[in-house]
């Protein structure tokens, strides 16, 4: 929500203050400016000079081959299935994530005590790193000692080889991965449920209207623009997701669990094949820029 | 309307399913690797596992400080992180002051690019960002990685700023204009000391994210002596595969830094995130 700029300094005056300011201005800028154009756009200028030549370890010699690393990986089956995983990956983190983020802001919305403490130990699975997470799971979930695993075996489930099935791998890896990160959802949309104003939800009810219709007509309508962010955002990160995934499986077994930033980084680090890897990721930022102005068209909050 | 005890008592039955399950949810899991760390290699792997250690030891502990080199592995981890957010703290409140305060001539573009190009995935960035940090002589190096994981913290931190810089009233700036102030003081000394939730929150979440970070940190360092914790804790658990006492006690200790770090300002973190993701 954007708040009114009454009172704020706009270009046009701007000479009339200070002059000092401006060249303070910029000097404040420059900082993340310089760091940014270094570790984001010359990287991906030269992703795009890499993918046009036939590198295979980075910074090694190579030649300019045009086209054809793009027409070898566009026909590479590895690839499509790849970015296949990644659809299934970000859809499947996204509803599970967004349930669990949505029930556990209603929670902590409650008044109360145990509220109150949720709200800081509910940001722990995000706050502790990767690396833990995904011991912690693999040990509760293995098959000869886990605790869940033995659980649920005793009462007459079997998982099977949540972390070897190849038909399974991906989804236990989601399940683990959004444990790791809805916190941070969670906590933002409790945030956002907090700017909904409490008038407004007497009126509905006085209205007549129950807690669900109130929920969809009036508490959702408030909070897009801040679900709108939260999707684009949060997509894009979950997308991006690598750690999860290779620190339990390395993108096996079978290529089962390669999404595409796991194909990229085995592609480049695992079979030394640079050119492709930097295609790959063109070609992915490409597929992603276009979504992300698709997602921006279609699920914007109107401007009022 | 009159309700009984019994029916509050029913009706309010599924809440405390839901408050009691997302409990065990999250520190189920949580509470259960602690107990495990603190268990012998014979109970660890008992048929009928043991809600609290029988016999609780601290040997697997002793030998995480001795046989391996987690010390190591912490000591990087620990510089790294700091560095990491001491200098994201200066670039994003210098980058957010002078955008969303100052708002110099085509600050909206520039916030704008900022925020744009770090939507963009990371991890795809992984090759070309190699032959940059090579060519800058930054590879195998702590430095390198501290650029890196500042990249991808500040942008979001300056934009966290924002919300808290929006909630200082402008008229502090006039007021110390008038008493003769120039721009670099009206900054930091009046403007700064109001932004402490908000670099709190800044800390907490770069601190955080150097800590976990392991994509860019198992490619950019070859040495195993500069090796973060991710890294270092993945190769313990390579070599002492079977030895899960050990490997528990690797992950409380892993983990256990950035849970002290939240225990003590996770509530500003929280109020930050809140206040400054919905302004």
């Amino acid at each position: 929500m954007r708040k009114a700029r009454a009172g704020r300094p706009s270009p046009a005056n701007f000479r009339r203050r200070n002059p000092g300011e401006l060249t303070l201005g910029y000097s404040l800028v420059a900082p993340i400016l310089i760091v940014m154009a270094l570790v984001i756009a010359v990287p991906i200028v030269d992703a795009v000079w890499t993918s046009f030549q036939n590198q295979r370890v980075i910074g090694s010699e190579a030649d300019f081959v045009g086209f054809a690393t793009y027409i070898k990986i566009l026909q590479d089956a590895s690839f499509w299935d790849a970015l296949g995983r990644s659809g299934i990956w970000l859809l499947l983190n996204l509803i599970i994530q967004t349930i669990l983020a949505f029930s556990t802001a209603l929670l902590l919305q409650r008044p109360g005590l145990w509220s109150r403490l949720a709200q800081v130990w509910v940001m722990l699975p995000w706050v502790i790193p990767t690396v833990a997470v995904t011991i912690v799971w693999q040990w509760m979930l293995n098959s000869n000692y886990g605790v869940i695993y033995r659980a649920l075996e005793d009462l007459g489930l079997s998982l099977g080889s949540p972390f070897s099935d190849p038909g399974v791998v991906l989804f236990t890896i989601i399940l683990v991965n959004s444990w790791h990160w809805f916190p941070l959802s969670a906590v933002v949309i409790y945030g956002a449920l907090t700017t909904v104003p409490h008038e407004v939800m007497e009126a509905a009810k006085i209205d007549g209207a129950n807690s669900w219709q109130t929920f969809i007509s009036v508490v959702l309508p408030i909070m897009h623009p801040i679900l709108f962010a939260l999707g684009l955002v949060g997509s894009l990160w979950s997308f991006n997701v690598l750690d999860s995934i290779y620190l339990i499986t390395e993108g096996g077994p079978a290529e089962a669990t390669t999404t595409m930033p796991v194909y990229v980084y085995n592609t480049a680090f695992g079979a030394f094949r640079s050119s492709e890897a930097a295609a790959a990721s063109v070609l992915t930022v490409l597929i992603l820029v276009i979504a992300a102005l698709a997602f921006v068209r279609f699920a914007r909050p109107k401007e009022d | 309307m009159k309700t009984s005890p019994s029916r509050t008592w029913a009706s309010s039955l599924p809440r405390w399913f839901a408050m009691a399950g997302l409990t065990i949810v999250v520190l189920g899991p949580l509470y259960w690797v602690t107990m495990s760390a603190f268990k012998n290699r014979e109970e660890i792997i008992r048929r009928e596992p043991t809600l609290f250690p029988e016999t609780p030891t601290l040997d697997n502990f002793r030998r995480l400080f001795t046989a391996t080199d987690y010390p190591t592995y912490l000591a990087n981890s620990a510089s790294v992180a700091v560095a990491t957010m001491v200098v994201t703290i200066i670039v994003s409140m210098a980058a957010a002051y002078a955008l969303y305060r100052l708002r110099v001539p085509g600050s909206g573009r520039l916030a704008g690019i900022i925020l744009l190009s770090y939507m963009i995935p990371g991890t795809l960035l992984i090759v070309p960002l190699y032959g940059t940090l090579f060519r800058l002589g930054l590879i195998d190096t702590h430095l390198g990685l501290v650029l890196v994981n500042v990249a991808f913290t500040a942008p979001f931190c300056t934009w966290l700023l924002r919300g808290f810089l929006l909630s200082i009233p402008d008229d502090l700036d006039a007021a110390a204009a008038l008493d003769g102030a120039g721009p670099i003081r009206t900054m930091t000394q009046v403007v700064f000391p109001l932004l402490a939730p908000g670099v709190a929150t800044v800390a907490v979440f770069s601190f955080v994210y150097a800590w976990k970070e392991f994509v860019f940190a198992s490619q950019f360092v070859l040495s195993d002596s500069l090796d973060t914790l991710p890294i270092g804790l993945k190769a313990i658990i390579g070599q002492y595969t079977v030895d899960w006492g050990l490997v528990m006690a690797g992950a409380v200790f892993t983990l256990l830094p950035t849970v002290l770090l939240f225990a003590v300002v996770g509530r500003f973190f929280v109020g930050g995130l809140m206040s400054g993701a919905n302004k």
